[in-house]
């Protein structure tokens, strides 16, 4: 039972790029997180609905870990993080504002030009909503790019991965849901990891900015 | 059978020189053993190559395929007349230079290691003989590597020395960013051609766009005209082949230069044929700029060893003078002429690699007695190694180009050559034909100013060290290598003739000159030129030389016959005679060095020490500093090096430790594939 129309399908992936496009322009840290949840909780709804397509149990496992690791554990820990070190607002961008809507356009542009008409075939019905998946792997991208705070960059490489998973799905490249649940595994530790470190960089640095970050660096 | 008897000989000769090798290795720790065990297997493979070369020159060539298990390598060897001959030239020096090294290491006895040495130069030898039999691009970079490393370890022999270490350090860094270029110039005929093996180049070289045949013209002659010492490419050579042990030294820049050369005929003649007409004109005149300034810079020497490597930079360009008429010629369709300047250029090849590695034997065996290497610190050494004096004089006499010793032929031949250009060229390039032949008339002048300086500093007048003063003949096997040259530059100045007309069978063995006989006859009487421009005979100077020689000195003894000998004291003023009266080195070459100052640009450099700082009329010590400013080092790789600086200081500024920005260079990268590979 398919419960994705392609409209509906389009729809989803609309906010999932809305919620990307917004990460760019919102300036508090907990607005970011909110979206990151956002967006992870589209992404479990789509797994959800591969789940009763297949009629799979294992992958029900792997939508509800899904659920359970991003919308939940992940913006906990961040949320966490925020609150320890009082990091309530995004501080600076490498480009400002004007620039960074530019940059937003050439690479949307760029994801719905020709070099990537060839990738539509994978997804026959769902073409549009591929190309805006395209073009949210490398928004995300620029998030990690444009931003000085490793928070934002942390959320950044979790929004490329949601990108990822929402170009494998709509492509009908998934994996099998043990290697689907060995990923969601590796982001459940990665934010803890990352998250522990960033408070430690906190502590030696006194902030999350990386272009501070220079007595690491070689004269 | 004389093809499969050439054939079995080749690989005797491989094996005997890779026994030699690695045996020297097993019997390192015993100094005697391991040097008579490389030397000797190293004349034995010598030998046998010869007899292997001397088949191929005088009957037919061999090929032979062994394909790998690596993918596009295949050690493949083909051994036609052009290679036979540099393999003749090769094993002929290196029969003679192992003899010589028997005795010369034994210097190094308990100082370093001997048996590293006997692996290296077995290996060196080794190395180039399958340079100039491989007929597969990959293969000859594999071999052409391993010539160079080990020739590299042969130049840091001595690694007590620091500038030995340093001039191997050039050398290395040199030879390397040679082999750079040749392998650009390898894979855009791979591109081209789709194989890598030569004669498949060859056969389907039509496809090869004029604007790739010439960009593969500018690598090949800047990979292999590192390796062959061309000027501006040369820095590495007057410091890397003094470094090595003389009778490497003799090997390096009497036979591993003209790998380079060999390279220049293979590609630009035979595998790249129809010759472009400026390819011809670009060697010409880099012939003639590397003769000219190889000699100038040769007579600023005092360092005998750097002075003789100079004088290779000179004969390279003299080799390619021959080198760039034939080509020229070619471009013009004159075949027969082309041959004439092709025979010229290998026939300097042979008798630059015998006279020099002559005088190179000779200066070691003077380096040995005296342990230094400046030319100032000599003098008088006629009287104590009077048999070294006679040989270095016979060198010295060939590479002046004095009949009748075998440069004085060569050179005739290329003269002639570039005359038939003066003549017979297109007028648009007359005009390097007559800078090219006024370089060589300029070069051979220069060439006989610098031996008479060298002959006269190193064995006449009086002894100038201690060192020189208790200095005696050498042993016997260093003897019997400069002999066996010695008499090898007269006999082939005295065969020129027939000498001349197997280089014309090698040339016409090429596709490029097949089909039309040269613009010379040649026997044992003489070499003329088919239209009578001109004639040489080596036989007929012999005699009338010999002849005058006996009149004069027969004419002397009857008219001398009673006069009294009286002995006495040389007056000088009242004064002791001592060496410090003597002309020396410096001050022969500062008159010539004087002339030539827009080109060498001296340097004096005087310091004084005086009694009374404040007064200064009387001076403690004085001492002058002449120089000469190294003009490549200023003003070339200088620039290069404070230009390669400045591009590294803006690439280490991409290195910033910032992860956003190490995160946009790859997505920039990506992105730009993805453009480009569409």
């Amino acid at each position: 039972m398919d419960i994705l129309s392609p409209q509906l399908l389009y729809f989803l992936e609309t906010i999932l790029f809305a919620t990307v496009l917004s990460m760019h322009l919102v300036k508090k840290n907990f607005v970011i997180i909110s979206l990151y949840s956002l967006q992870s909780f589209i992404i479990s709804i789509l797994l959800f609905s591969a789940t009763l397509r297949e009629a799979s149990l294992l992958l029900l496992g792997v939508a509800v870990a899904t659920f359970f690791i991003k919308v939940i554990v992940a913006p906990y820990f961040f949320f966490r993080l925020i609150k320890k070190i009082r990091l309530h607002f995004l501080v600076s961008t490498y480009l400002n504002g004007p620039l960074i809507l530019i940059v937003l356009a050439l690479l949307t542009t760029f994801s719905h030009s020709q070099y990537f008409k060839p990738l539509t075939i994978l997804a026959p019905g769902n073409e549009n909503a591929l190309l805006l998946t395209v073009g949210m792997i490398f928004i995300s991208v620029f998030l990690i790019i444009n931003r000085k705070g490793a928070l934002s960059q942390m959320v950044g490489v979790l929004s490329l991965e949601n990108a990822i998973v929402s170009f494998a799905f709509l492509a009908g490249l998934e994996q099998a849901p043990g290697p689907q649940l060995g990923i969601i595994f590796e982001i459940a530790l990665w934010v803890v990891i990352a998250t522990v470190f960033a408070s430690m960089i906190y502590q030696q640095f006194g902030s999350l900015n990386v272009a501070a970050m220079v007595e690491l660096k070689e004269d | 059978m004389l093809a499969v008897s050439s054939q079995l000989a080749y690989f005797v000769s491989l094996m005997l020189f890779s026994i030699g090798a690695v045996g020297s290795l097993i019997v390192m720790k015993r100094n005697t053993l391991a040097n008579i065990w490389g030397n000797t297997f190293a004349v034995f493979g010598s030998i046998v190559g010869l007899v292997s070369a001397v088949a191929v020159l005088f009957g037919s060539g061999f090929s032979f395929s062994f394909e790998t298990s690596l993918p596009f390598l295949s050690l493949s060897v083909h051994v036609d007349k052009l290679s036979a001959f540099f393999i003749f030239v090769i094993s002929l020096i290196a029969a003679v230079a192992s003899v010589y090294g028997i005795g010369y290491v034994k210097q190094y006895y308990g100082k370093y290691n001997i048996g590293a040495l006997g692996f290296f130069y077995n290996a060196f030898i080794a190395g180039m003989i399958m340079v100039v039999s491989a007929q597969h691009a990959l293969f000859f970079l594999v071999v052409w590597e391993i010539m160079s490393l080990a020739s590299y370890f042969l130049v840091i022999f001595e690694n007590n020395e620091s500038s030995h270490v340093r001039a191997g350090t050039l050398y290395f860094v040199m030879t390397h960013i040679g082999t750079a270029f040749i392998t650009l110039a390898f894979l855009l005929l791979y591109s081209a051609t789709g194989s890598f093996d030569f004669a498949m180049i060859k056969e389907n070289s039509a496809g090869i766009t004029p604007f790739m045949k010439d960009a593969i013209f500018i690598l090949a002659l800047i990979g292999f005209g590192t390796k062959a010492g061309i000027i501006p490419l040369h820095i590495w050579l007057p410091s890397a082949h003094p470094a090595a042990p003389t009778h490497i030294s003799a090997l390096m820049s009497g036979v591993m230069i003209k790998t380079g050369i060999y390279m220049f005929i293979r590609l630009f003649v035979e595998v790249l044929p129809n010759t472009p007409l400026w390819w011809g004109i670009v060697v010409l005149i880099i012939g003639a700029v590397s003769s000219l300034l190889g000699v100038l810079y040769a007579i600023t020497e005092h360092d005998i060893k750097k002075l003789l490597a100079y004088h290779s930079i000179e004969n390279i360009g003299i080799i390619l003078l021959g080198l760039g008429s034939s080509l020229i010629f070619l471009a013009f369709d004159m075949k027969s002429l082309a041959t004439l300047g092709l025979v010229a250029s290998l026939f300097h090849i042979f008798n630059h690699a015998t006279f020099k590695a002559l005088l190179f034997l000779a200066a070691g065996s003077v380096i040995s007695k005296t342990h230094t290497r400046n030319m100032e610190d000599y003098g008088g050494l006629i009287k104590l190694m009077p048999q070294t004096a006679l040989f270095f004089l016979i060198g010295a006499m060939a590479i002046s180009a004095l009949p009748p010793f075998n440069g004085f032929f060569s050179e005739w031949m290329t003269f002639q050559s570039l005359f038939a250009g003066i003549r017979s060229a297109d007028t648009s390039v007359q005009w390097a034909f007559i800078l090219a032949a006024g370089s060589l008339a300029f070069t051979g002048g220069l060439a006989a100013a610098c031996f008479v300086k060298t002959f006269g500093i190193i064995f006449l007048a009086r002894p100038r060290s201690e060192h020189a003063k208790s200095a005696h003949e050498s042993s016997v096997t260093l003897r019997f290598g400069m002999a066996v040259l010695a008499l090898l530059t007269l006999a082939i100045g005295l065969s020129a003739g027939p000498i001349a007309v197997t280089l014309s069978k090698v040339a016409g063995d090429l596709n490029a000159f097949a089909g039309q006989p040269p613009a010379f006859a040649a026997d044992w009487s003489a070499i003329t030129l088919v239209d009578n421009f001109a004639s040489v005979s080596g036989l007929l100077i012999f005699a009338m030389l010999t002849a005058f020689i006996f009149i004069v000195f027969f004419a002397v003894s009857i008219f001398t016959k009673n006069r009294k000998v009286h002995i006495g004291r040389t007056w000088d003023c009242g004064t002791n005679l001592d060496s410090r009266m003597e002309i020396t080195a410096t001050g022969f070459s500062r008159s010539l060095i004087n002339i030539f100052r827009g080109v060498l640009k001296p340097t004096k450099q005087v310091t004084i020490e005086y009694r009374d700082e404040h007064m200064r009329y009387f001076h403690v010590t004085k001492t002058v500093e002449f120089g000469i400013r190294d003009i490549y080092q200023n003003y070339f790789y200088e620039l290069i090096q404070l230009l390669v600086a400045k591009i590294s200081e803006q690439m280490r500024r991409m290195q910033s430790g910032n992860v956003n920005v190490y995160v946009a260079y790859i997505i920039v990268a990506l992105i730009t594939l993805l453009v480009i590979m569409k």
